[in-house]
Parts: C-alpha cells; sequence; structure tokens
C-alpha cells in the first residue's frame, strides 16, 4: 500500500474529526478545566479552587435533591415509555379496520414541540379549570393536584413525557416485532404454545435488542430533562421538579457561577457517558466485534 | 494566482459592498414581553414613521431570557442590542460592571422623573438608564366585600389576614386574598413588603446577609398564615393567575397589586370593575414599605448605535408618549407631573396614591448579587410555603446561602 493511499482515509476523515474536536472535545474540555475555578464567566480573573466546586455540590441539598429527580425521572419514564411502546407495538402489529389512523394519532405527541406539548399540558393540569379535573369532577372525584403537590408534580412530568415519546420507543419496537418472521410463531402453536408462552419466550427474546436500543435512546434523553420541567414547573414546587439541567442552567445563566455549574455538567457528562458506554459496548457486542 | 487574485478581489468588492451596510442605521431593541410589549411595541411603531429610513428589531423575551441575553452580551460584547429594557434589580450589576453607557455623554435625558425611579438609575452620581415603566407593588382589595363584612381599608398585615379569613368563611367561591407563590422572583416580590413590614431585611446597608432575625421569622410566620386563605394551587401562581383570581371575582385581597396590572381592573373583561382599590401595601410594626419594581431603558456600552438609541429613549420617555404608553397600555409612567394628569386620572383613579407610594419606594437591596440572592430566598419561601421546611429553618439555610453568594 502506497502512503498516499494509506493516507487518503485520514484525509477523508479530517473534517469530521476537526468538526468532532471543535464541537464536542474542545467544550468537554473546557467545562472539565472550568469545573476546577471559581470564575463568573470563562479563565479571566478566575481562581484555581481544585475540587471545591465538587465538593460544594456535594454539600448541596439543592444538588443532591436534582440528582434524585433526574434518577428517579429516567428511570421511571424509560420503564414507562419503553413498556406503552411495547404494547402499542404489539396491539398495532395486527390488522384491523383504520389501523393507520390509530397510527397517526399516535404518533401526533411525538412530532409537536415540546413547547405546545406543555402548553397543552399546563392546561389540563390547572386545577379549577383544567380539562382532567373536570374530567374527575364529572364522575364524582375530587381533583387532583398535577403541579403543586410536591408529591406528585414529578409523576405528572413523567406522565407528560410518557405522552410525548413513548411513540418514538412504539417506532423502534415496532420495527423490531416485524422483522421477527412468522413462521416461528407458526412452528410454536404447531408444538402447543399458547399465546402468554409465545410472547414471553419467543416475542421478548426477540425484541431484546430493540428494547435495548429503545431503553437506552430514552434513558440518555431523559436524563437530560429541562425543557419540560423549564415551561411546566420551573422546578418547582420548592425543589420537587428540580433536575441536574435544571441546576446546571441556573448556576450557569442565572447566576454565572461557571464553575459551580461546569462541575454540574461534569457529573452529568459522567452519567451520560457510562450510559453511552453501555450502549457502544451492547452495540459492539450485537454485531459480534 | 491570477484566479486567487480575482477571488480575493470579489471579496475585497463584496466587503465594501457590506462593510457600509452593516454600519446603516439600526437599532436593535431587547425588550420585556407580556403587558409591556404593547407599549415597547407602540413606541417602535411611532418611531419609525417618524424615522423611516431607521431599520428596527425589536425582541420580546420573558424577564429570565432578557436578562440572560443582556448579561451575556455584555460579557461578550456582541454588540447585539442597542436598546435595553432592564429591571431595576439588575441596574446595579450592570452599571457597576460598566456594561452601560453614560447617558449624559449621548446628549441626557430631559423630564422630571419620579426620584425613586430615577435614583435606582444611578451609579456613582452618573445616569446610565432612562425610567420607563414606574412600576410599584400596590395593594388591592375589594371594596365592597370588605365594606359587607364591616372592614375597612387593612392598615396592617394583620387587618389583613382577619379580614380575609371573614370573607372566605361567609362568601362562597371567594378566597380571602391571592399572592404569587411561585417560586423564584414572584414569590420574593409578594414577601418583601411583609418582611419590611416587621422590620425585617434580606441584605443589610453594609451588605450582610441579615435573615435570620425574629422580625423574619414573624414575617414569614405571618405570610405562611396567607396560604390557607389563597386558592388551592396558589404555590403555582403568577401574575396572569392572581390576575384573573382578582377580575374574576375569585379574591377578594390580593397581597401585590403591580400598577401595571391594575390597568385592566375596570375593564370590560374585569367582573369587579370599579369595586377594586389599589392602594399602598399595609404595614406592621413598621408603616407601609411599598416595594419599586421600575423598568429601565439603557444603552449597552458596546452598543454601535448609541446616539440612534438615545434618540429612541428620549422619544420614548417625553411626556407625550409616557402618556399615550399609559392611557393605551396601562403601563404607569415615570414622569411624575403624569400621575396627576386628568386624563390619565380619569382611567386609572388610583394614580395620585400611586404617585405618594412611589415618592416613599423602597428599591431592593442595590447590590449587583441580587439576582442570586432572590433566587435562593424564593426556593427556600417556597420550601416553607409548601411546608417541606420549618420557617426558622428556612430562614437560617437561606440566609447562610446568601452570605455565601455576598461573600463570592
Amino acid at each position: 500500500m502506497t502512503a498516499s493511499r494509506r493516507l487518503l482515509p485520514w484525509l477523508l476523515l479530517t473534517p469530521a474529526l476537526l468538526i468532532f474536536a471543535g464541537l464536542t472535545l474542545y467544550p468537554l474540555g473546557r467545562t472539565l478545566a472550568l469545573s476546577l475555578f471559581a470564575t463568573d464567566y470563562g479563565f479571566e480573573n478566575a481562581k484555581f479552587v481544585g475540587l471545591e466546586n465538587f465538593r460544594e455540590l456535594w454539600d448541596s441539598r439543592f444538588f443532591r435533591q436534582a440528582v434524585t429527580n433526574t434518577v428517579l425521572f429516567t428511570v421511571v419514564s424509560t420503564v414507562l415509555e419503553v413498556a406503552a411502546g411495547l404494547g402499542l407495538a404489539l396491539l398495532l402489529d395486527r390488522a384491523f379496520p383504520g389501523r393507520t389512523l390509530v397510527m397517526t394519532l399516535l404518533l401526533a405527541p411525538f412530532v409537536l414541540s415540546t413547547m405546545v406539548v406543555t402548553a397543552i399540558w399546563r392546561a389540563w393540569f390547572h386545577f379549577d379549570l383544567g380539562f382532567l379535573n373536570n374530567l374527575l369532577r364529572a364522575i364524582g372525584l375530587p381533583g387532583v393536584p398535577w403541579l403543586f403537590d410536591p408529591n406528585l408534580a414529578l409523576w405528572s412530568i413523567v406522565l407528560v413525557d410518557v405522552w410525548q415519546t413513548a411513540p418514538f420507543a412504539f417506532l423502534i419496537i415496532f420495527a423490531g416485532l416485524r422483522l421477527i418472521p412468522q413462521d416461528v410463531y407458526e412452528a410454536a402453536r404447531v408444538d402447543g404454545a399458547g399465546p402468554w408462552r409465545r410472547f414471553r419466550d419467543m416475542t421478548l427474546p426477540l425484541l431484546a435488542p430493540y428494547l435495548f436500543v429503545a431503553a437506552l435512546l430514552r434513558s440518555v434523553d431523559s436524563f437530560k430533562l429541562f425543557d419540560k420541567v423549564y415551561a411546566m414547573t420551573g422546578g418547582g414546587p420548592g425543589q420537587a421538579t428540580e433536575t441536574v439541567s435544571m441546576f446546571v442552567y441556573r448556576q450557569g445563566f442565572r447566576f454565572f457561577d461557571i464553575g459551580l455549574a461546569s462541575a454540574a455538567a461534569v457529573v452529568m457528562i459522567a452519567v451520560a457517558g457510562l450510559l453511552a458506554v453501555v450502549y457502544a459496548a451492547s452495540l459492539l457486542k450485537g454485531a459480534g466485534r | 494566482m491570477r484566479t486567487m487574485g480575482k477571488a480575493l478581489g470579489a471579496v475585497l468588492m463584496l466587503a465594501g459592498l457590506v462593510l457600509p451596510a452593516a454600519a446603516q442605521d439600526r437599532l436593535v431593541i431587547a425588550g420585556r414581553d407580556a403587558g409591556f410589549a404593547p407599549a415597547l411595541a407602540k413606541m417602535v411603531e411611532l418611531y419609525q414613521a417618524k424615522n423611516p429610513n431607521v431599520k428596527i428589531e425589536r425582541l420580546e423575551l420573558g424577564g429570565g431570557p432578557l436578562y440572560e441575553r443582556l448579561a451575556v452580551g455584555a460579557r461578550e460584547k456582541t454588540a447585539a442590542t442597542d436598546v435595553a429594557m432592564l429591571d431595576d434589580i439588575w441596574a446595579p450589576e450592570f452599571m457597576a460592571r460598566g456594561w452601560l453607557t453614560d447617558l449624559d455623554t449621548v446628549g441626557g435625558l430631559p423630564g422630571e422623573f419620579v426620584k425613586s425611579a430615577i435614583d435606582v438609575s444611578k451609579h456613582n452620581g452618573k445616569l446610565y438608564a432612562a425610567p420607563f415603566v414606574g412600576n410599584i407593588a400596590m395593594f388591592a382589595y375589594r371594596k365592597d366585600l370588605l365594606a359587607k363584612h364591616g372592614f375597612e381599608r387593612p392598615k396592617t398585615w394583620s387587618d389583613v389576614v382577619k379580614a380575609a379569613q371573614v370573607i372566605q368563611d361567609k362568601e362562597q367561591g371567594v378566597s380571602g386574598l391571592v399572592f404569587r407563590g411561585i417560586k423564584g422572583n414572584p414569590i420574593v416580590t409578594s414577601f418583601l413588603p411583609v418582611l419590611w413590614a416587621h422590620g425585617g431585611e434580606v441584605v443589610s446597608a453594609d451588605g450582610k446577609a441579615v435573615l435570620d432575625t425574629p422580625a423574619a421569622e414573624k414575617a414569614l410566620t405571618q405570610f405562611l398564615s396567607f396560604k390557607p386563605l389563597a386558592p388551592k394551587g396558589v404555590e403555582t401562581y403568577n401574575a396572569t393567575e392572581l390576575r384573573d383570581a382578582v377580575q374574576q371575582g375569585r379574591a377578594a385581597i390580593a397581597v401585590e397589586m403591580w400598577s401595571s396590572w391594575a390597568g385592566t381592573l375596570d375593564g370590560s373583561a374585569s367582573k369587579v370593575a370599579n369595586q377594586v382599590e389599589v392602594v399602598a401595601t399595609p404595614g406592621e410594626v413598621k408603616g407601609p414599605a411599598p416595594m419599586l419594581g421600575a423598568w429601565l431603558l439603557a444603552i449597552p456600552a458596546d452598543s454601535p448605535n448609541k446616539a440612534r438609541a438615545a434618540d429612541f429613549i428620549r422619544f420614548v420617555t417625553s411626556p407625550e408618549n409616557q402618556k399615550l404608553i399609559a392611557l393605551e397600555t396601562g403601563n404607569p409612567p415615570t414622569l411624575a407631573a403624569l400621575f396627576n394628569d386628568k386624563d390619565l386620572v380619569a382611567k386609572y383613579r388610583w394614580y395620585p396614591a400611586q404617585l405618594e407610594a412611589l415618592n416613599v419606594a423602597q428599591a431592593r437591596p442595590r447590590i449587583s448579587q441580587w439576582a442570586r440572592v432572590e433566587t435562593i430566598l424564593g426556593d427556600y419561601l417556597q420550601l416553607a410555603l409548601i411546608g417541606q421546611m420549618p420557617p426558622k429553618q428556612a430562614l437560617t439555610e437561606a440566609n447562610a446561602q446568601i452570605a455565601r453568594a455576598l461573600s463570592r
């Protein structure tokens, strides 16, 4: 192989590598460096404080609460979205009149912008005038303080997230379901396997890679939760819906405590990175490499 | 080489075309949304009609995003804004950091402004901003309901609680009072007049955190006693919800009624037209301490169009335009004489009382860290409001956090 042929792949990769370095590696490195400084913006007038920002995060009840909320939200919303996606995929896997219409309606929330979704749900959640409480009152039940009960507000946001993004999980799982050969089921039927057994021992194992991908993509996205909280509760009541992203935003853009915000961002990156590693390892394993 | 030369020539020609365009007469105005937006929109419309060659871009932003745009722009020297609308609580930071233009260097600002509003526009004797909206936290009550149950205008916050309790008990579907309970700036501005009336402070005159005092604890305990008298969900109430509750007759007393909200109280959408009295806030152990909440117009130090920006600001703050803004949009003026203007008083009967309140108005602490202090206080006030933290603990922890913020 000539030198020019050896260099060609690198030459072709250079634009992508430069973009990756400029847009990913540089901000990551800068954030990591800033997390070791007390600064109200960049490195100008910054004071090196070592791990002091991380110690402050650890001591902060608001950060601990934000981490707890974020983890809770990520786990619960991911499980519910994948479960709902699976249920919908199984329902829509069989032909019935109006299936195309149902599928279109089902996908509608996913194509709406989050700001539109939150505006709709804020109106639905209104205690006195909201659609949900009016529905409850119509059947003789009391109204529910969806967004102002600190024990309920986070779960209300989970509900909105599931409503909007379960269709995404559905799309992935549905695609996987359509790829399972029907003759496998035929053989199982001949062997006397009932519907539950076929689901448990055939559908689920064959869908596992798709469920895994849906869960990982949703969990990475859920971990970054910001917009729904910002638009619906602002992190309240109290700290009930505060997330790590909200914490970073407030420290960085409201207080310009860039060192502390960077430290919190580093914690976020570490957790999201861990999820990404699991995802990448699983993909490589699946590809047999 | 010849091709390269041609390309360079083309670039230079294009630059020659572009450079004069960049220096064209233009204005980028960054202002607030919601009730403030129509005022600036009207002024832009009129100014544009008089100056058709000026290219004007008006941005409409919420309070938080506006602060972020202006603060980040100033730090990065983006020269992206020519006229900035500032909350008076942001002004100390912007003025102290040298982010604003001294208005006297661009032709000055004529007009007799309300003293409290012009005071917050100055730093070290220099005028860095023009008072634009003379907002002040007033207090509103249903005079018909209070009279019906034998109450006069409440003089103290204790009177407020008594009247609200009786009305709530006896009037079906009417809450005793309403306030803004959502965390951040709203809950803090609801609480501060109560704190001040009890003789408490957040930050002392010498810049120390002084929130863990018996006076502050009494104030917070009293503030928390408002919650059972307020509509369910008051923890999430902001300006819109408060105004709706009053205008729809669902609340008898508004703990705070900013004058810019009061403009619609007698309007056709109101079910309680002419029944709501707007007055200065009550006192308690101290006299009333109405809170100033003025909005200012300023020119960022890096604006490339300072002369044009100054001209626009003088246009907006002229007597005829301040009057027009008040009449058409309900945003109160900042020129003292207009509070006794007969047309304005005919429309807004509380303007003379508002001028009195403005003359004794108390500004929030003039410290550059106020945005952070306010957020910390708002967080802890809400924890107390939703019952997740006792008042004393909330104040002690908030005080420690505020002290730390002030030391940075």
